[in-house]
């Protein structure tokens, strides 16, 4: 199975991902990282001989300044190997760095992207506390201006590389600073700061070789050049951050779903049963191109997201490719691991450690439920006033009708709904999906491609028709749960 | 300040973690109070339910303050009397 975007990618990035393969190939064995809770060593700096801590850093400080489409590529082939690794690496590409390298100063760069670059530094990247999730508003870790200095206090939970990181990005709560009463802004903070401390490694499901820590700041006092951007803009920046983010997490999915894709198929070929092999039973059949087909639709969508320039189109694309990609890499998954028989459920075939890895990417990095209610929302702001007949594509218009539909009938009142913004975004995130494979499918102009891409289209007419159904309705949930109604919605 | 802002600025102070007393016309909804694109829009919902004014989404793309919240109450209270 080809690489992610490799249609066509250029002879330098080709040339990468091919070192990149051999080296996971002899180095990485993900059995044992999982067994162990630990990558060696070995790996990480292995990594950083092949540069691949510093793809997407400036070239002048020592990186490579590829794009995000390439570091992408990257992320995908590490997943194919191990998730945590990938998440190691992809982490420090996207959230670790990418607000440093947008948002930083010259100085900034000069102190740390060098050893950033080089993997001497490892980045780390937090805005998660105990009571705040998807929720930035509720941030409670704070920091106060001190004379030439911040004051921080606070607790951050869920720190990817915290164990090892040499420098984190962290959001903390900045009321008043830039003229916001209630703004968040981006600090930079290195483990031997006075009053900062990382926490206990987290025993997780899955990416068990990826450290994950709690931070803790008791009055840590950081000078005020460790501010990242401009001050109380927090939220503006984070976007442009999660979307990098997002959009390298999408990619490790189609790495882990590519794995497990690869191991159903060989399996399905030689395994036989009814004197036939697997393969050849029409179910199965059926299943396996399901499955390529959500694999073949996901690395597009990616890779569509991942060309984005323009900030806003990037968040958006990068909530859809967030929520296809890690919703698919559960499913194929899940669905490779049924194709072995109990052979899946043994750990030594490698899928149970797949499902165990990708079950978080539903989670992480904005969980799929508040993102899909952010892309309802930003498809009825972005359509809502749009006539069905500018849509020359049937499954736009349907879309478009959709959401006409919607803002015709609620108006305003559809945001006290969450669950119609959520079914729209659902809808939405299908359609996105459907649009990107056919496009690829006619860059590419095979028939299989082609195939894929009418097999999404049905998918993605099923969702628009499914969040039609939708209603504003929710008696029925209050009964089950035996509770009061308060309020009604039309 | 009239009772339209004062009944705005009432529902404002039912989604975010600011006292009533607190909320200022001058605030934005993001910057100072806290709301993200979702939160913002609930409230302008919860206005139009409250205040039985039939705004659409197109309406409020510019409202980003506590001001033009409340200008926007007026104006659609002022063409509903009409």
């Amino acid at each position: 199975m080809r690489a992610l975007g490799s249609d066509p990618g250029s002879e330098v990035v080709d040339a990468l991902l091919e070192q990149t393969r051999r080296f996971c190939a002899r180095e990485i064995d993900a059995q044992a990282i999982d067994a162990t809770a630990r990558i060696p060593p070995s790996v990480l700096s292995g990594l950083a001989e092949l540069g691949l801590f510093g793809v997407t850093l400036p070239e002048v400080h020592g990186g490579a300044g590829l794009s995000l489409a390439d570091a992408c590529r990257v992320v995908d082939v590490l997943a194919r190997f191990d998730r945590s690794v990938a998440v190691s690496v992809g982490l420090h590409l996207g959230l670790g760095t990418r607000g440093l390298v947008r948002f930083g100063t010259a100085a900034q760069h000069a102190r740390w992207l060098p050893s950033l670059a080089s993997g001497a530094c490892i980045a780390a990247f937090s805005t998660t506390e105990p009571g705040a999730g998807s929720d930035l508003s509720a941030l409670r870790a704070v920091a106060r201006e001190d004379g030439e200095h911040f004051v921080v206090s606070g607790e951050k939970s869920y720190v990817t590389n915290g164990g090892f990181a040499g420098l984190f990005t962290v959001a903390v709560s900045t009321p008043g600073l830039g003229g916001a009463q209630r703004g968040q802004s981006l600090l930079l903070v290195e483990p031997t700061d006075a009053g900062f401390s990382v926490q206990r490694e987290e025993h997780k499901l899955g990416l068990k070789g990826s450290s994950t820590t709690g931070l803790l700041f008791e009055d840590a006092r950081l000078e005020r050049a460790r501010l990242l951007g401009e001050p109380g803009q927090g939220a503006r920046m984070l976007q442009h951050i999660l979307s990098w983010g997002r959009t390298l997490m999408s990619a490790g999915c189609c790495g882990g779903a590519a794995f497990a894709i690869e191991k159903a198929l060989a399996h399905t070929s030689q395994r036989t049963q009814f004197g036939r092999p697997l393969a050849a039973l029409d179910v199965v059949k059926e299943r396996l191109a399901r499955l390529r087909a959500r694999h073949f639709a996901m690395e597009a969508l990616v890779m569509e997201t991942a060309a984005q320039r323009d900030d806003e189109a990037l968040a958006v694309h990068s909530l859809a490719a967030k929520v296809f990609c890690s919703e698919g890499a559960g499913l194929i998954a899940d669905e490779a691991l049924q194709l072995h028989g109990a052979l899946g459920f043994i750990e030594d075939t490698g899928l149970a450690l797949v499902v165990r890895d990708v079950r978080v990417t539903r989670i992480f990095e904005g969980a799929n439920d508040v993102l899909l209610t952010h892309l309802g929302t930003a498809e009825l702001s972005r359509h809502a006033t749009r006539p069905a007949a500018t849509v020359s594509d049937e499954l736009e218009r349907a879309l478009a009708d959709l959401t006409r539909t919607l803002h015709t009938t609620h108006r305003l009142r559809i945001f006290r709904t969450p669950r119609l913004l959520h079914a729209l975004g659902h809808a939405t995130h299908w359609v996105m999906a459907s649009r990107a494979t056919t496009t690829r499918a006619q860059s590419t102009g095979q028939p299989s491609h082609h195939a894929m891409a009418t097999l999404i289209e049905q998918e993605a007419r099923s969702a628009v028709s499914r969040a039609a159904t939708v209603t504003a309705d929710d008696v029925v949930f209050h009964q089950v749960l035996g509770l009061e109604r308060h309020g009604a919605n039309p | 300040m009239t009772d339209i802002d004062t009944r705005v600025i009432h529902l404002i102070a039912q989604l975010v973690p600011v006292k009533e007393h607190d909320i200022k016309p001058a605030q934005r909804l993001r910057d100072d109070l806290g709301m993200d694109s979702v939160s913002s829009m609930e409230l302008l919902s919860m206005l139009a339910e409250d205040f039985e004014l039939d705004v659409g989404i197109e309406d409020v793309a510019d409202v980003h303050t506590v001001a033009a919240t409340i200008e926007l109450v007026k104006v659609f209270l002022a063409k509903k009397a009409a």
